[in-house]
């Protein structure tokens, strides 16, 4: 299952750290960019399944939604004025968030949420 | 418009049992407006009939404080009828005292509401079906539009909701579609409109076609318990009454064609209407029967 991760996490701040290394390397001429394109399927992999097996903080949110969409099993929520309260009893507001959940890769495999 | 209807004076409000005697003929209000628009204003103040009133108590019972359109309606139809000079209105028909110059337009809703006890049944749910009359790519639609869901997997359409009129829209490939949860004619036509212009604006050529309403759904409470099993068995042809399946009596009536489900707390829903007016005619006739049933 090579393709059942998501690339999203590249453009997370760490994702974004490896790229830019990546390409300094390719750049550089230390590795060639096939080696760069299969350290990033290794980190989604990496990332999906660490966020799903250790990731355990939860945090709870509340706010109004204004919009959600599903599509192609991946769900995206734009939520109004959110307040996050954290594990700590840290609350946390924003403006408007939006958040996409999508499968993870065991859920893909069995079909089910 | 004839119904086979129980005679049944409209009240707005509660009112003493005398007058709720006093049968009320449905056809009425039309030949109202009829008679009413034909003769020019001065000729319908010609009320021979006048002298039937007498067999009135009281000063009639228009003299409601609630002064309604409705009450014009039992008016007219006698001087309407006297000076075509066919009908004969007999001493069941209310007093005409006084006769609008001109007929007041009546809204339809008006022409129809005919409130026994001040009850009129409040619509819940509208579902009307549009054809949009063009192939619509659902994909498409489910990754632009807001508020949509798709997952083909499941259901075939795309799911799509807007917050006013607060209502879902099923948006089939077909180019079909079918809103629900609009709680008037207009908001349910304005919604359809809503997502046809959604559909729109997304690129497709669609239009708004063939725009129906296929269902209306009502409810009111008679606030007083009903007998269930005694209407179950006399007017069997019509109920279902299983209270180990379901606590409501299933009532399908035939005139109109509305299934009532009545329950023992004597809250009612009226569904399977086409037109409001089916609501209310449905309401009413029934109202008669459950006053029967009515738990001591």
């Amino acid at each position: 299952m090579a393709t059942a991760y998501y690339e999203f996490y590249r453009g997370s701040s760490i994702g974004m750290a490896l790229t830019d290394s990546l390409d300094e390397l390719i750049t550089s001429g230390a590795i060639t960019p096939q080696l760069a394109m299969k350290v990033l399927q290794q980190f989604d992999k990496s990332l999906a399944d660490t966020m799903v097996k250790q990731v355990k903080t939860k945090t709870t949110l509340k706010g109004s939604l204004r919009t959600y969409r599903l599509c192609d099993d991946v769900w995206t929520f734009i939520i109004k004025n959110p307040t996050f309260k954290m594990e700590s009893n840290d609350m946390v507001n924003a403006q408007r968030i939006k958040i996409i959940a999508c499968k993870n890769g065991d859920a893909i495999e069995a079909g089910k949420k | 418009m004839s119904f086979a209807l129980p005679a049944r004076q409209i009240t707005f409000g509660r009112t003493n049992a005398s007058q709720q005697q006093q049968p009320y003929q449905y056809q009425q209000p039309q030949q109202q407006q009829h008679g009413g628009l034909a003769l020019p204003g001065g000729a319908t103040f010609i009320q021979p009939q006048q002298p039937t009133g007498l067999s009135l108590p009281g000063p009639s019972p228009l003299s409601n404080s609630y002064v309604n359109p409705q009450t014009k309606t039992l008016n007219a139809p006698v001087t309407a009828a006297t000076t075509a000079g066919n009908a004969v209105a007999g001493p069941s028909t209310p007093p005409a005292t006084q006769v609008p110059a001109t007929p007041v337009a009546l809204t339809l809703e008006q022409q129809h509401i005919t409130a026994v006890e001040g009850i009129v049944p409040t619509l819940q749910n509208i579902v009307a079906t549009v054809n949009l009359d063009c192939r619509l790519d659902l994909k498409t639609i489910a990754l632009h539009a807001r508020n949509a869901e798709y997952n083909p997997k499941r259901f075939a359409a795309v799911i799509m909701r807007i917050r006013d009129p607060k209502t879902t829209a099923l948006i089939f490939a077909s180019g079909k579609m079918v809103v629900t949860g609009a709680k008037s004619e207009d908001d349910s036509r304005l919604a359809s409109r809503k997502y046809a212009r959604i559909v729109q604006k997304l690129g497709f050529d669609a239009k708004f076609s063939e725009f129906k309403i296929q269902n209306i759904v009502g409810s009111c409470d008679v606030k007083f318990p009903i007998r269930l099993e005694g209407l179950a068995y006399s007017h069997g042809q019509f109920s279902s009454y299983e209270p180990e399946l379901f606590p409501g009596l299933i009532y399908r009536m035939i005139k109109p064609k509305v299934v009532l489900l009545i329950f023992v707390s004597g809250k009612i829903v009226l569904t399977g209407a086409k037109v409001r007016e089916e609501i209310y005619t449905a309401f009413n006739t029934i109202y008669t029967v459950l006053c029967e049933f009515r738990k001591p």
